[in-house]
Parts: structure tokens; sequence; C-alpha cells
């Protein structure tokens, strides 16, 4: 029998792993069709809505968020039942939530990936990082990541280390004052300011231009010099794909020996419609790729799914040191104190690592000035004073996957009659721990930079970085995909979501998610 | 003692006559060496990978689709590869084909081939591009795909009528003298190519010589010397720049074919050959349009900037309010510059103070008296690596609409520009589509329906006329 299909793959989500999944597929000749819930809407677009508005700290306010596609801003859409207010960026428009991350490219280190094996916690990965490697290397080129590949990123101050099969595809952008200020008292005291990879281009590359150090990375780049995942829905388009936006998926059909056979979407106006494919890769975010597998009972004999929800649970540090460091100009983030991201430690705390935000501090710094009542010409003086002697701290902390961490739909409904969601997270004893670790580095710091605090009792703090959800892994009575992100329950069904990703460390996931989504085109390619 | 200084003399004198028994033949290799160096000069003179590069990694291998009105032109394989490239090629070929436009085969090539212009290529560079090709070119195994132009258009053959009429051969040049800006300008770099407006056959105007044309929706401005509507207004030492570098403040930049000819040629050349381009154009004959009333570089626009509340006005919160995030249909030129443009070039359109991101105002292709340039700009943007630095501008073709790109080109030429110049969303949908037709594509069809034996017989009436006027000339 000839069955007639209406693509030989359908996408569903066109975020960064989506949109270079399908690129790569329609690339090599595969007819493909990409579903998204949201519009489509041009940067400038977003900008205006960026300037328009007064409530610049929103991150979440530049972007629609309609009834029948909302974000996680939306006050209803994520119930928390947990003992945290589990609270993620998510966008849903063409391109996803990268429109608005701050483009950190860390690879995971190998020692990353076998965490079970070395230091008796959490899970390990069922694919070594040698396996990965030729993806991270093609996920960096896509993305256009600048980096410096001389560093030990471990934080250990040894040799060049993740290894790495060539360069970066860009080189780094220079050192900014603040950070070889920082690093002038930080390395004597023995910490490992270590440059951060990331995807904002220090030269014009795929049609971007070079970062010009608008320090407004979130909630929007402005010019487009930093990556976002709109980028590749563009070139997947150009490549063939066939885009639908407005197209919310609701259900996953299955069929005979295990298949996965259709997919349903729903338009605003409520019409349903229905496409059939040889493959489908969820891309839909590391809740609502869980949430749409639940809601279809799908890829879920293990009973792992949107369980071992896991983020790098944070806290921060605000202090104002002894000297002008002028933050904000270049990108909002240039990298990080890794002393904390591998060893033995791991056996007893979590990894720990510290960034020093060179976001432009002035509204945080002005609000703060006005609430204890400083006005007029001390004010303005307060503030040039206050703001380029401003020094955050944002620190991570990695998580474990612990089954009861999970998300589910909820019983409210948005627009179009499609579950919302809701989440329990509580944060562990491992990472617990690990805060200990970090509050000691923070007494250092201040006593470092004779700072005054500002605060140093954060409370935990939401990363936006979604993990384990459909936790990747060698069993399938245990896990949800296995190493090449397919599902164990249907050999034509693979996830393209950070929510695969079984142990944490403490690195921002989405180079890694991009590399994994390459991957599984490479899967199909090979079988399709 | 007295030995073993006799050996060392011996051993001295036997190294010294092995050093000039290795120096002979190393002599000749220093010469071909330096042929093959000035072969490549010459082919980067001529900007040959323009056409016949497609991929980096791959020089010359051919394949690129060079898009004329007529259908694609795939650029050959001219790399020494036996079976796909020119590796076959005699040096007389391999002349004929660069000078004649026909190949090995006897096949006529298309004009894209610029062989009107390469016509004067001087016996010695033509020697140093053939052994630059033969031996500085790794050969590739690449089959390039066939050029299959609409009928009647994929007659070749009728070609050879058309050289007859329009492949002039050219009168000896001083190359390497007096006359070595003229040779760059018109015979390697081939400007009138693009400079020169075409006629009805699409053969460059000689009445018209770099008097400026369209070309892929880009206008190729006109360089002539005349000060309204060329660049009678430029210094040298501003053409040389540009010609280098593919911008100047005050002036212009290079977007289009021209930033691929800065980025690929240009910026190799010497300063002596830059200077001798620019000296020369300063001198070639110049050319009014008569819609020209300023210099296209002297405009500033002349409509004062609506205020910031209204550029910017304050949103309120969609939480208790509509929702107007999603909605991208406006076509109010202010806030589409604000959206798009101003984060570079500045809400003023001045630019930023380095002039990294240029100013709009005291720039050719906003202030021309038609707007190609500044919309082709806006739809695909540009990428030029020049001698002094890389810039890259995003192409706004996804995310406005034709309306769009006609509003805001519109808000910069009022506001920076020359607010004569009004551009309509027709004219965006033209040139994106890839410009006006030429008048003899317009014309096919109704060449068609007439016949093609008639066309043939004009083509011959034609040809017969030409070769009567050759023949009278010489008497």
């Amino acid at each position: 029998m000839n069955t007639q299909y209406d693509a030989d793959v359908v996408v569903i989500g066109s975020g960064a792993l989506g949109s270079n999944a399908a690129y790569e597929l329609s690339r090599q000749g595969h007819s493909v069709i990409m579903l998204e819930a949201g519009s489509r809407i041009p940067r400038w677009k977003i900008l205006e809505n960026f300037r328009s508005s007064s409530r610049k700290s929103n991150f979440n306010d530049p972007y629609p968020n309609e009834p029948w596609a909302h974000t996680t801003f939306e006050p209803d859409y994520i119930e928390n039942t947990g003992s945290f207010e589990f609270r993620p960026g998510m966008l849903k428009l063409v391109g996803g939530t990268t429109w608005h991350w701050a483009a950190a490219c860390w690879r995971y280190l190998p020692n990353d990936m076998k965490l079970k094996t070395l230091y008796g916690v959490g899970r390990d990965w069922p694919i070594g990082y040698e396996e990965l490697e030729p993806y991270y290397q093609r996920a960096e080129e896509a993305l256009g990541v600048a980096g410096n590949g001389e560093e030990d990123q471990s934080g250990q101050g040894g040799k060049a280390w993740p290894p790495r099969s060539k360069p970066y595809p860009l080189p780094p952008d220079a050192t900014t004052y603040m950070n070889q200020e920082l690093n002038k008292r930080l390395g004597p005291a023995g910490y490992h300011y270590i440059h951060e990879p990331n995807g904002r281009v220090t030269k014009p590359y795929d049609g971007r231009p070079a970062c010009c150090g608008n320090n407004n990375c979130m909630p929007v780049c402005p010019i487009g010099a930093m990556y976002s995942g709109d980028m590749h829905a563009t070139h997947a388009e150009r490549a063939g794909t066939k885009l639908l936006t407005e197209s919310t998926a609701y259900k996953l059909e299955k069929g005979a020996g295990g298949k996965i056979v259709a997919v349903h979407y729903r338009k605003p106006d409520g019409t349903d419609a229905r496409l059939t494919a040889k493959y489908f890769i969820v891309a839909a975010h590391g809740l609502e790729t869980a949430k749409l597998l639940l809601m279809s009972d799908v890829a879920n004999s293990s009973d792992q799914v949107g369980r071992n929800l896991m983020d790098h649970t944070g806290i921060g540090l605000l202090m104002i040191g002894d000297q002008p460091l002028w933050p904000g100009r270049g990108a909002v983030q240039q990298g990080g104190i890794f002393n904390w991201r591998d060893g033995d430690f791991r056996k007893r705390h979590s990894a720990v690592k510290h960034s020093m935000s060179n976001a432009v501090p002035n509204r945080v710094v002005t609000e703060r000035l006005l609430k204890k009542g400083v006005i007029g010409p001390e004010l303005d003086e307060r503030i040039r004073h206050d703001a380029s002697r401003w020094i955050d701290v944002g620190t991570v902390f990695e998580m474990l996957p612990n089954p009861a961490n999970r998300v589910t739909p909820s019983d409210k409904k948005d627009a179009l009659g499609i579950p919302m969601l809701r989440v329990n997270y509580d944060v562990d004893d491992y990472a617990k721990a690990g805060k200990v670790i970090a509050k000691e580095d923070y007494a250092r710091f201040a006593k470092l930079f004779n700072a005054e605090i500002v605060e140093d009792e954060s409370g935990w703090q939401n990363r936006d970085h979604i993990m384990g959800t459909v936790i990747m892994g060698s069993d399938a009575k245990d896990s949800v995909v296995n190493g090449e992100c397919r599902t164990f329950d249907h050999d034509n069904l693979f996830l393209a979501t950070t929510g695969v990703i079984p142990a944490s460390g403490v690195i921002n996931p989405t180079l890694t998610g991009v590399a994994l989504s390459i991957r599984i085109a490479d899967t199909i390619h090979k079988e399709i | 003692m007295a030995t073993n200084s006799l050996f060392r003399g011996l051993l001295r004198a036997a190294v010294l006559v092995g050093a000039v028994a290795v120096s002979a033949p190393s002599l000749a290799q220093d010469d071909n060496d330096a042929l093959i160096a000035r072969g490549k000069g010459v082919a980067i003179a001529a900007d040959c990978a323009a056409c016949h590069t497609s991929s980096p990694d791959k020089p010359f291998a051919g394949g690129r689709g060079i898009g004329s009105p007529m259908g694609n032109i795939y650029a050959s394989n001219i790399t020494p590869s036996k079976d796909d490239g020119i590796g076959g090629y005699s040096e007389a070929q391999f002349a004929r084909a660069v000078r004649e436009g026909v190949n090995a085969k006897g096949d006529h090539l298309y004009p894209a081939m610029p062989y009107t212009a390469y016509a004067g290529i001087t016996d010695a560079d033509m020697h140093a591009l053939y052994v630059y090709f033969m031996q500085g070119v790794a050969p590739v195994d690449n089959k390039v795909k066939e050029t299959r132009l609409a009928f009647p258009y994929s007659m070749r053959w009728t070609m050879a009528g058309w050289n007859l009429m329009f492949l002039h051969k050219p009168a000896a040049i001083d190359a390497t003298g007096t006359e070595r800006g003229r040779y760059l300008v018109d015979v390697l770099g081939h400007c009138s190519s693009c400079h020169s407006p075409r006629n009805l056959l699409m053969a460059e105007r000689q009445d018209a010589y770099l008097g400026g044309a369209t070309i892929d929706g880009w206008f190729a401005p006109n360089i002539t010397s005349d000060p309204v509507s060329g660049i009678g207004g430029w210094s040298e030492d501003e053409l040389a720049a540009y010609l280098k570098n593919g911008h100047v403040h005050g002036k212009g930049q290079a977007g289009g074919g021209m930033a691929e000819a800065v980025e690929q040629s240009l910026r190799f050349l010497s300063d002596d050959d830059i200077k001798s381009m620019a000296t020369y154009l300063k001198t070639v004959r110049p050319i009014r349009d008569p819609a020209d009333t300023k210099a296209s570089y002297a405009y500033e626009g002349g409509s004062a900037l609506p205020p910031t509340t209204t550029l910017e006005p304050l949103r309120g919160d969609a939480a208790t309010g509509p929702d107007v995030r999603g909605v991208h249909d406006t076509v109010d030129g202010a806030a589409l510059y604000s959206g798009a443009c101003a984060s570079c070039h500045q809400p003023s359109g001045k630019g930023t103070e380095n002039q990294y991101f240029p100013s709009l105002s005291h720039n050719r292709a906003v202030g021309l008296s038609r707007p190609d340039n500044l919309i082709m700009a806006v739809l695909h943007g540009l990428d030029r690596q020049g001698a002094d630095m890389h810039v890259s501008m995003p192409a706004f073709e996804y995310d406005m609409t034709d309306a769009q790109v006609a509003a805001v080109v519109n808000y910069v030429e009022e506001h920076f520009g020359n607010p004569a110049v009004h551009a309509t969303a027709e004219d965006v949908a033209t040139i994106r589509a890839g410009g006006p037709k030429p008048l003899l594509l317009k014309l096919t069809p109704y060449l068609m329906v007439a016949g093609v034996v008639l066309a043939v017989l004009v083509l011959w009436l034609v040809v017969f006329l030409v070769r009567r006027r050759k023949r009278k000339s010489r008497r």
C-alpha cells in the first residue's frame, strides 16, 4: 500500500530547536511542515513594543500574549502547587523564546554527562561528549557563536576544555572595562573568570550585523546581531519548509505498530485540522512538549513524561563596589566564575556558577534610590555614583532529576479549550547544599570589592532553563527518549527540547538543545 | 692538518657549484611564479570570481546562476579540470573565449560574460591569465548546470549576428602606462557592463557610456564626470577611497553588485591602480540627466522630524487594555523608521558619530532621483568587506510588505534625502521581482506571434546592413 502523507516530517514548534531541525531536513530535500502556535512578528514591531512600554523590566511585555497563544506571563497560565513559584519567560511566536535570551552558548563538559558514574548522584547521559561534539560544532556555526577556545571552561585554570574539533566560528568580543577590573581582584583571589561563548556575532555573519553594544539582549536585540530562532525559521522557509502560524498542536494520534500517524492542531477561530507524516518532531518548549504528550497519552509507558523538571534555580547578590566599573558597555553578560563547575564536591553538593551581569543598571538603581526618598540633585549624583559601581551577581545551581518535580496539564483552559500548565517544583537538598558554598563566595566577593551590600538574600529565582521533563536515558522503563531523542514508545516520534537533558550541569542548555536537534535531523535523514 | 683544510676547501667549492646548479632552474621558477602572480592580479582586476566562484572553498568552479532578464545564465567552470573545466583549452582557445565569447566547442557565450570589454585585454595580460588559470588554480570536477534560456534566446548561434553588431575590435591601449586607468575601467573592470544603459538588443549604448543603468533591481549610478548627475563633484581621493573601501562619508556607499566588486576585486588593487581609475573617471564625457537638479549626495531632506511622543507613543498595559503587540500592518513611515532603522542610523538619520552606521543625508543611495537603491537596500540589506572594514545591514524583505517598504523609503527621502522622490508599493513590487523588464523581453511575445522566421529575417537584414556599412567604411 502506498500511503500518501502531508509531509515527510512535521515539526511542532518554530523556536531555535524546531527551526534548526526543519532547516536541516529541508536542506536535504525532505518535505517539512512546521507548526507554530503564535504569529510571525517582525523585529521592528517587537522593538516598537519595547520602546513604547513603561514596563521595561518585564521581558515578556513586548511580546504578544494572545488568548489562543499565551506566554507564561498570563497570570493563570502556570498554576504552581509546589514551594517554588516556577515561571520561566516562555514566548509564543515564530522564533520562540530565544527572542529574549542572553545567548550564552556553553557546551557541557564530558564529566557533566557522567554524573552518576563519577559522583554517584543524579543520572548519566546515555551518550558521551564525543558523540555530541560534531553537533556542538554545527550548532555553533548555525547560531554564529563567538567564543574563546583557549580557556579551560571547566573553571579549574587548566588546559583548553572541553575539547573541540574546530575553532569557534567567530572571535570573542573584546573584554569590557568592567570585566578587566573585576578580574584584577578576582584572579589573585583564585577565581577563574571565563569568557562566555555567545550567539552574538562579532563580525557580520549569516545576514546579521555585528553586535554594536546596544546592551538590550533582553528583551530584544534591536539589530538582530544576537541569534534568535526566527532566523532559522526563515532559513527553513527559504529551503522549502512550509510554516503554519497560529496553529496550536493539541493531539498526537497513535496508529498501528506504535507509530504516530498524525498531529491535530487548532486555529484561533476554533477550526481543527489534521496532518499526517512519516516522522514527527515535537519542539514545543520543555513544558509544552510534555503537556502535549500527556494530553495525547503518548510516549509515557515509563510514567516519566512531565517529571524530573529541572531549572538552574538560582540566587542573586547585589552590591555597590568601591570603584567605577561602568556596567552596560557591550552585551548584557560576558562571562562567569566556574570554580565550582566540576569536581569531587559534586558527590556532596551541586555545581555552582556565578556570573556578573553587564546590563545597564540605571533603572534598578533609580527605583531603589526613589524608594529611599532620595530626590533632587542628590538623586542625579547618586544614580551616577551607584550605577557606575553596581555589581550584580547571578548564581545558578545544578539540580538533580526528581520525579516529584513535574509539569502536568492544568484544569484551566485557554481560549482554544486547551489546558494550561500546572507545575509542582521544590528545590532539593543538593542545590541547597550548593547555596551554602555560594554564600561563602558572596562574603568573599563583598570583601574583595569593599562593597556595600544591597541584597544578599534574594530567595530562589527562576533561570528559565527547562530540563528533564521528557528525560533521556538508556532504559525505556525510566526514560522517555533514548540517546537519539527518539521516544522509546514510538519510533517515528522525536523530541527536540532541552527537556530531554538528564543531567543539568550549570550551563545554559540551548546550544545543547540545538546540537541535539540537528542530530535528530541527521538521524531522520538517514532513515527516511 | 693541510689535508684537512684542502678537503674543507673542496667541500666549500662543491657546495658553491651545487648552489649555482640549483639556482638556474629556480630563476625560471621565479619567472613562472611572477607570471602566475600577474595572472592572478588580472583575474582579480577582471573580477572573474564574481560570477565563476559560487562557493569560496571551490574557486572558479562555476555554477552560479547569473540572473538575466531572459533567465538564469550559469557561469562555467573555469578551473583546469579536464572533464568539467577548461583544462583542455589551448591558449588560443582560452583567448578566443575571453575576447570573442566563443568556447572551445565553437559555441557562443551569452554576453553575461563581458567579452565585449575583455576584447581589449593585452596579449601579455592574456598570457599571464592563461598561465594563472592552468597552473595557479586548483582543478575542480564540478559539472555546471546547463543554461537553458527560453526560446528564442536559446538559439546561441544568433549571438554571432549580435557580435557582428556589438563586438568591436578595440584600438590598441597603453595598458601599463598613461592609459592604465581607462584599461582598468573599460577592459578589466568592465564597469560599463553595469553602468552603461543597454539598447533594445541588450547591448551597451555607446552614446550613454557610464551614464547609469538599472541592473537586477539596483541602479548602477551615472559615473561620468558630470557634477550633478555623475561623479564630477567627487574628488579623486574620494573616488579612490570609495573604490577601495566601498564607502565615503558625505558621498555614499556601495551595495549590490558594487559591494561585490569592492569585496572581490577593487579592495585588492594597488593604490596606484585605484588612483589611475579615479583619474580616468574624472575625464569621462559628462552626461546630465535632465531630471537631476543637484548632486545626489547634496540632499539632506527638508521636513522637521516628528516629536518623540509621535515616534514612540506610550503604549498601555495589554493586561488592562487592547493588545496591539501583534498588529504590524502600519504604513506609517515614522513608526517603521523608528522600529527598523533608527537603532543604527539614529532617529536623526545622521548615523553614528564614527559613521560605522552611515548618515542617510548626504548619501547618494538616498539622494538619487530614483528610489531603486534605497528600496533594494531595505529589501535585501547589504554585506560588504572593504579594504578598511566589513559592514552589514540586515534585509527587511520578510519583515515588511511592499507598502511598508514604500512608506519607510518615503519617510527617509522626505526627512533625510531627496523629498521629490516618492516610491509606491507598485515600485517596490517591481523592484522586489528583480527590477523592470527590458523592452526586448516585453516585446518577445509579439515577436513570437509575428513568427520566428520574421525575427530571423530581421536579424539577417540587420547583419547584412552592418556588413555593408563596414565594407563601406573600409573603402
